[in-house]
């Protein structure tokens, strides 16, 4: 019996030795070239801003930042893909591009109109496009119809057209 | 207390200028919202109310220009 025992002491022995080195190869901290290398799996690695795209993710933020103020300041809420602006009886649903006017919030049979809508500057961050939507439909609602009908000409926030001769 | 004047572009948003609201000359500053309002169609909007203000006073300290929206 006792012999046996002695027998499997090497093979127990191998064994061990194998688990626990394997073991710290995993498990240590820092490894020469390896620990140099920027990981692509590192969480920290893939949010710093300047690492993927540049200034227009910075840029992408800071023009969230502004939309969620211009929100508050308006009092619309976001569902979805939607900002919904509220102006008297009238519910105003600003996409990218897009602008939804329900007529008559209060009447089921409320009839729905679209439009789209173009800022003077084309690459703008979308999320000031849909800002300064919300801002010029909150102060003047009326622009909706200036939009959706003389599509063609620009619009000052007042209302006026606005010519690059002005 | 810095009070600037900005306005949304490609670039995301940019201050147009900057001035001390308690020194500055306001005719001076709206003469230089005026003028960049005739040049792009931006008009000024208090970022404080999110109302268009037709006139900027010492107390609005952030001021956006909003520029013109086309229908499409």
């Amino acid at each position: 019996m006792e012999s046996e025992g002695l027998f499997l002491l090497p093979f127990l022995a191998l064994t061990l030795w194998r688990f626990v080195f394997t073991g710290m190869e995993w498990g240590w901290p820092v490894g020469g070239i390896d620990a140099l290398r920027p990981r692509q799996n590192d969480l920290l690695w893939q949010r710093l801003p300047v690492d993927r795209s540049g200034l227009a993710v910075v840029a992408d933020q800071r023009a969230q930042n502004y939309l969620r103020r211009i929100v508050a300041l308006t009092g619309a809420t976001h569902k979805g893909n939607c900002w919904f602006l509220d102006v008297d009886k009238t519910q105003f649903c600003v996409r990218s591009g897009h602008v939804t006017r329900l007529r008559d919030v209060t009447d089921p049979r409320r009839a729905c109109e679209e439009t789209c809508f173009y800022p003077a500057y084309k690459d703008m961050p979308k999320a000031e496009q849909i800002a300064t939507a919300l801002l010029q439909l909150k102060n003047n609602p009326a622009l909706f119809d200036r939009w959706a009908v003389e599509r063609s000409l620009a619009f000052k926030a007042d209302g006026q057209v606005f010519t690059r001769t002005q | 207390m810095t009070a600037r004047i900005l306005t949304f572009s490609s670039h995301g948003d940019t201050t147009l200028f900057e001035y001390d609201p308690a020194t500055a000359d306001m005719d001076e500053v709206n003469r230089m919202i005026a003028e960049y309002e005739a040049k792009t169609g931006a008009q000024p909007f208090d970022m404080a109310t999110g109302d268009r203000i037709s006139k900027v006073t010492k107390e609005q300290h952030e001021v956006l220009m909003v520029h013109p929206i086309a229908g499409g």
